[in-house]
């Protein structure tokens, strides 16, 4: 019965990131690995959506109202103008709108783009719908890109650029001038891009998020995806969208309707009260995530890992293991969770390039990403379990 | 942009939402088949929402003023069977008119208490991130033993049930992740227009058996010549929408035996079982030696009112259910924790629950059913779903895109024309259909609009 799967499912191989997981989940470790919060989602956000639930708002339903507030996100945080009425879908979280935009524009054969290291669904997606993945290797130790390296990647069977930014999972924010130049392959090259924005609004260092849409000549040809998940800590809820020229949001918002049909109601309904959150809630966001930020990177750089690139957006830090450290980042991360009972993700997972920097080491195979979407007593509980592991020297030694 | 090597696909401007007399004269004036789908174009869904409505011609004018003057934009070929659904077509149109909406297939009356209250127990108790992606480990349990219950099969809960977005999402998932670009599937017509979509999505090779009035009993010969050792599925969904047929013991067996002798599977979409009148509902997965080939499809939203929480799943063995899970994975990688607390409360339900819903709709049913037959319709028996199709040929238009347009421009009633759930949209032009799941004045009132307004001609 295993021929029965389909050839395209099978390329898809059960992750490790849900491998170790699972053996966390066994130990009881604390989970640095997971990027969804252990802290409570906003009340005025959980409010909202009781409200919805007890004024019966549970059957189909496509809430306009949630196009025309992130249309007014768009033009105020980008000056980016687009059209409430056309331009959007409203999906079962980023995921889906990143699903039905590749589906949207995807045939077999089509080349997507993607700079590696990845989060891994974008290749699954990719994948079923007959794409080609080829990635485009970003450089430790600040994960930069040449621009006449970056046009090498482009054929003529180019369909589109996947853009993540703030990256998943080093935590990087594309420039104003990386943008440009992926801007300008897009525009020569006559190719989509497709953007994953979830991380927007969680920046630090007064770096902004710079939507590739708003740069000239980019928004005919972009798909933006996001969601309200790691905004408002509701990654629970299933509420994303993606935004595109009208024809473009028509294909999406086909496919959208074949794959799930709707959003959930209730959460659509809350997500008006989270999209009308005053400027206060996006400040405390950014400030609370960059008091975690800084105290991890202060942990980990105490316990002997690299921590050569701090993170600009995003809530991970991708830190480079100890020079000593002669394990792969799956044999550590296996033993920090057995030894120091603390989760984090093996970077392996993350890169599907090969090639190799100058002193010949895989760096591919050097890098854990650990989340700080979690409370401070989590992280302080993680701190002092992995203390309990550390040599005479204070750095850790499993 | 790139035009693709197998030549150009120009994406058409979507059309704007304008009257559906328009749209009955592009569908009548074109001559082949395809284009009758090709018709009802990609028109973006403004779908009814009682709080934010949208004025179709409003979003016509917008449509025509936004759409960029931008270099034809290359769509995917496969959005050739993605068309606006007729449902959200008709509902807008149901706003316009004010009319009464017996198209659409949810209701208009809310949800139990008791599940309601589980989900705003399960937000305020704070869970409200990523729940594990096949599902959260209670749901997962009271789907196997509501199963076991139904079907008395025994399924393990963590191998062999795997919680998606919905049943829509449910059926994306098992055939994305199960069915090979050029493997056969058989459909039976009419048919939810989701399937034939997802399997040109999947690249498969529809092969369609037309199930015909006035009882749509599945042509047994007709099917065996179908079945041969190439096909990979056959999909099933009993009851059965739009014509509320359910399969029976002898066609099941029927298609068990085409399957075991040819290696065929069986994704059997179920989520009306609750809601089976005049025959007990049959799961093929309950047949003997079928479990291990069957996929089994089922969904929250109509047992419990809730089509808004999108809960659905998936029964299969391992085998089957990875390739599901993987699909899912990428579709919607998890799906909406606090309300898979609530579906795990709901259904542990007794079942004096179950008994009363079918009361419920019996009751509605009767209300509907007599009210069009009096009114003239033909009514087709219908066993099981809230749905009835209709002969609406007495009334004297050529199809059923027309009629629809005058029910709810005359008369003020909403039906679904089912011609777009075939293939060949010729063979369901004498139907319509309507459904019960609406509370007893709603349809009361629809009846008495026909029993005015609608003469025979």
């Amino acid at each position: 019965m295993e021929g029965k799967v389909s050839r395209a499912s099978r390329k898809l191989e059960s992750s490790p990131i849900q491998e170790l997981s699972q053996l966390a989940q066994t130990c009881g470790a604390i989970n640095l690995a997971e990027g969804f919060p252990d802290f409570p989602a906003p009340p005025h956000l959980k409010a909202a959506a009781l409200s919805a639930i007890t004024a019966d708002f549970n059957q189909y339903r496509h809430v306009q109202g949630i196009c025309h507030l992130l249309a007014t996100q768009m033009k105020d945080h980008h000056g980016i103008a687009v059209n409430a009425l056309s331009d959007f879908v409203i999906c079962c979280g980023q995921s889906e709108a990143f699903a039905a935009s590749i589906f949207a524009i995807v045939d077999p054969g089509d080349e997507v783009l993607l700079f590696d290291p990845a989060y891994e669904t974008y290749e699954s997606c990719i994948l079923l719908a007959g794409g080609i993945p080829v990635y485009v290797p970003l450089s430790p130790p600040d994960w930069s890109f040449k621009k006449d390296e970056l046009m090498k990647y482009f054929t003529s069977r180019t369909k589109a650029v996947v853009l993540n930014s703030p990256h998943n999972p080093t935590g990087k924010v594309f420039t104003k001038d990386e943008l440009e130049t992926i801007s300008e392959a897009c525009k020569i090259m006559e190719c989509f891009a497709i953007t994953d924005e979830v991380y927007e609004y969680i920046t630090y260092d007064r770096e902004l998020h710079i939507s590739l849409a708003s740069l000239p000549g980019m928004q005919e040809r972009t798909i933006i995806t996001s969601s309200l998940s790691k905004t408002f800590s509701v990654t629970g809820w299933r509420i994303g969208w993606a935004c595109a020229p009208a024809n473009i949001a028509s294909a999406i918002r086909n496919i959208h309707v074949k794959i799930t049909d709707s959003a959930p109601a209730p959460f659509q309904e809350a997500a008006l009260t989270a999209l009308q959150s005053p400027p206060d809630y996006y400040c405390s966001l950014r400030t609370e995530y960059e008091a975690r930020r800084d105290y991890v990177v202060q942990i980990l750089s105490v316990l002997g890992f690299q921590v050569r690139f701090k993170p600009k957006g995003s809530v991970f830090i991708f830190a480079e293991l100890p020079d000593h450290c002669e394990l792969s980042d799956i044999e550590f991360v296996k033993k920090l969770i057995e030894k120091a009972g603390v989760a984090a993700v093996p970077g392996c997972g993350f890169f599907h390039t090969t090639r190799q920097p100058q002193d010949g080491e895989k760096y591919q195979r050097r890098y854990i990403r650990f989340a700080f979407c979690k409370s401070g007593e989590t992280l302080s509980a993680a701190r002092q379990k992995m203390e309990k592991c550390v040599n005479e020297d204070g750095q850790l030694c499993l | 942009m790139i035009l693709s090597a197998s030549g150009a696909h120009h994406y058409e401007m979507p059309l704007s939402l304008r009257s559906f007399t328009s749209l009955k004269r592009a569908l009548l004036s074109s001559s082949s088949p395809s284009l009758l789908l090709r018709g009802s174009s990609l028109v973006p869904t403004m779908a009814a929402s009682s709080t934010t409505t949208v004025s179709s011609t409003d979003a016509g004018a917008q449509l025509n003023q936004s759409a960029p003057s931008s270099p034809p934009v290359q769509v995917a070929k496969r959005l050739e069977k993605f068309k606006t659904t007729i449902f959200t077509q008709m509902s807008s149109l149901a706003i316009k008119h004010n009319a009464i909406n017996l198209g659409q297939g949810f209701p208009n009356f809310d949800g139990p208490d008791f599940v309601k209250d589980a989900a705003i127990e399960a937000i305020k108790a704070g869970k409200n991130q990523y729940a594990r992606g096949y599902g959260v480990p209670d749901l997962n349990s009271a789907i196997a033993s509501r199963f076991q219950k139904d079907t008395s099969l025994v399924v393990d809960p963590e191998k062999e049930v795997t919680v998606t977005s919905g049943c829509t999402e449910a059926i994306a998932a098992t055939i994305l992740g199960l069915v090979n670009p050029g493997d056969e599937v058989v459909l039976f017509a009419p048919f939810y227009d989701s399937y034939e979509a997802v399997l040109s999505m999947a690249g498969a090779n529809i092969k369609c058996i037309t199930l015909r009035p006035p009882d749509f009993a599945v042509p047994l010969e007709e099917l065996k010549s179908v079945v041969s050792a190439n096909t990979k599925a056959i999909m099933i969904n009993t009851p059965h929408n739009p014509t509320g047929k359910m399969f029976t013991w002898e066609e099941l067996e029927f298609i068990a035996k085409l399957c075991k002798e040819n290696d065929v599977l069986v994704f059997t979409d179920e989520v009306y079982d609750k809601l089976s009148f005049e025959m007990e509902h049959i799961s093929m997965a309950s047949l003997p030696g079928m479990f291990n080939r069957t996929v089994t499809l089922n969904s929250l939203g109509k047992t419990f009112s809730l089509t808004g929480w999108k809960i659905g799943w998936a029964v299969a063995p391992p085998q089957l259910t990875w390739g599901v899970r993987q699909a899912h994975s990428f579709l919607t990688f998890a799906t909406s924790t606090p309300m898979q607390f609530a579906a795990a409360t709901a259904l542990q339900t007794s079942d004096s629950y179950y008994e009363e819903l079918k009361r419920d709709y019996l009751a509605k049913k009767a209300i509907l059913v007599e009210g069009l037959e009096a009114v003239g319709f033909v009514v087709y028996p219908s066993s099981g779903t809230y749905f009835v199709v209709v002969d609406h040929t007495p009334f004297g238009f050529e199809n059923d895109v027309a009629f629809c347009e005058h029910l709810i421009e005359e008369v003020g009633v909403v039906a679904i024309p089912t011609s777009v759930f075939y293939l060949n949209p010729e063979e369901g032009k004498n139907l319509v259909r309507f459904t019960f799941c609406k509370d007893e004045a709603t349809l009361r009132g629809a009846v008495e609009r026909m029993k005015q307004k609608l003469r025979k001609r």
